[in-house]
């Protein structure tokens, strides 16, 4: 099994610390240099890690954990008005960014309000393209537990609720915080870090629950390695969005064009097989992106044999 | 030191609005300005009532506390020290004077034909309007989103909004109109 690591220190012999990490089949997930110093997100075999990490030691840099890394999390507000954004919506969002996690800000179109609130076809749709999902509700605690719930009922992937009265559980939601309710400024006091770190290790526990099941039946490939397969493209390397390539715990979102590429992502080459057979490739429901699902080892060798 | 009182069904709603109400006014700079708050929030019926009193800002302020003024030959000059009064000045002056009579040479800079100085020198500016419309916007903040039928009272001193999420019923009008009185009144005719 792979593990998503950090490793942070200067560029002086770094090369050596690649090719380490292809030699024992690892990946480059993400590489962002400054100057002399150099971040690398590395995708590399568990049984490994010992060897990167004495060479990281080595060159005088660190590995650093980051349990939340190759996964796309959404937070999620009642809407976009300031009474919601940007905190602690982005408070949230900024802080899984430092467990590796990739977030984005979402505000539903008609989330606020009581017996008013509700969210669309489409809006579920969108949240379900990513890995997790993290709802805001509010302060009170009849609006949450009547009617707020029913926001995030049917969405097929975990959620986490963060509300900011005391409440022992909710229903239909995978874990929940308390104590975070409406802010004015930014979480900055210690007491409300301490409510962030709650947050970040809720998701952790709700992605490793997710991981663990997908271990049961595994995938026929890690993301990672369709990533780098992928990195070939052309479109891709011409790609100016940011991180044109990200990462999922059981696919991947490349941010080309769905329809102007299906075909040559179908025929993308992966240990000797076509994409479209180890993969589940179709249309991103938000901007010109493509989502590709990889399918387990049990669903490729069956289809194979 | 703004005096709260709250009342309602959630002690963490009453608690956590206080607190985001405090910190707005904070935020804008009025804090000293409101003297008393109280809040009625009933989620169970969708009811919340804010009403807000604002505090006696004592005398106008007069005009050579915020700005520098010098007799020229056919009129006034006067140097602004205090941009923020610039806007009710200079609309003061041309209340007085009107347009024709009255120059802005320059941002902080006005002259004022044919006045005397002692007579611009009298007048005093009322920063009450000023002070209700950012309270009115703090209390626009803190509002919750979703409840968008609202209704509002106030008179000189007191600002008094009901809002609810559907239908405004006579007993919410009711209610509001009572806390608005009550906060006319004062604390100790309560």
């Amino acid at each position: 099994m792979y593990e998503v690591l950090m490793f942070d220190g200067g560029v002086h012999k770094v090369d050596e610390l690649l090719d380490l990490i292809e030699d024992v089949g690892g990946f480059i997930l993400q590489r962002t240099q400054i100057q002399v110093m150099i971040t690398l997100t590395i995708a590399i075999p568990g049984e490994d890690r010992p060897l990167i990490e004495k060479k990281a030691a080595e060159l005088g840099g660190k590995i650093i954990e980051v349990p939340l890394a190759g996964t796309e999390i959404a937070v999620i507000g009642p809407t976009l008005g300031r009474h919601h954004m940007p905190h602690p919506i982005c408070d949230i969002a900024e802080h899984l960014r430092r467990y590796g996690a990739i977030t984005i800000v979402m505000g539903l179109a008609r989330g606020r309000g009581r017996k008013t609130c509700q969210i669309s076809a489409a809006e579920k749709a969108i949240i379900e393209e990513y890995d997790a999902a993290i709802f805001m509700l509010g302060n009170f605690t009849e609006c949450v537990t009547h009617e707020k719930i029913d926001l995030y009922k049917d969405i097929q992937i975990p959620v986490v609720t963060v509300i900011g009265p005391e409440l022992e559980s909710l229903p239909h939601c995978e874990a929940l915080v308390c104590g975070v309710g409406r802010k004015v400024e930014r979480m900055r006091r210690s007491e409300e870090i301490a409510k962030l770190e709650e947050i970040a290790d809720r998701v952790k526990e709700v992605i490793d629950k997710r991981r663990v099941e997908i271990d049961e039946d595994p995938l026929f490939v890690h993301p990672s390695e369709i990533k780098d397969a992928l990195e070939d493209m052309e479109a891709v390397q011409v790609c100016l969005r940011p991180a044109p390539i990200v990462l999922h715990v059981d696919g991947l979102r490349v941010k080309i064009p769905y329809k102007k590429h299906v075909k040559e992502l179908e025929e993308l080459e992966v240990y000797g097989h076509k994409l479209k057979d180890i993969a589940i490739i179709s249309d991103c429901r938000l901007g010109d992106s493509t989502m590709i699902k990889i399918k387990t080892k049990a669903e490729v060798e069956g289809k194979v044999r | 030191m703004v005096e709260f009182e709250l009342e309602g069904t959630e002690q963490y709603a009453l608690e956590s609005y206080q607190w985001l109400l405090q910190r707005i006014l904070m935020d804008m700079g009025i804090s000293t300005m409101v003297e008393r708050v109280r809040l009625v929030i009933r989620p169970d019926q969708t009811l919340f009532i804010i009403s807000m009193r604002i505090k006696q800002s004592g005398s106008k302020r007069p005009l050579y506390d915020i700005a520098d003024t010098e007799s020229q030959e056919g009129g006034t000059f006067i140097t602004i020290k205090d941009e923020s009064y610039a806007p009710r000045l200079l609309s003061n002056l041309w209340h007085k004077y009107g347009r024709e009579r009255v120059q802005q040479l320059t941002r902080l800079e006005i002259f004022v034909e044919g006045a005397p100085v002692e007579e611009i020198t009298d007048i005093r500016l009322d920063p009450e309007e000023e002070v209700r419309s950012q309270l009115l916007d703090a209390m626009w903040r803190l509002l919750p989103e979703g409840l968008k039928v609202r209704n509002e009272y106030f008179n000189d001193d007191v600002m008094t909004i009901v809002a609810t999420e559907h239908g405004m019923t006579v007993d919410f009008i009711a209610e509001a109109q009572n806390v608005h009185r009550n906060m006319i009144k004062g604390p100790e005719e309560d």
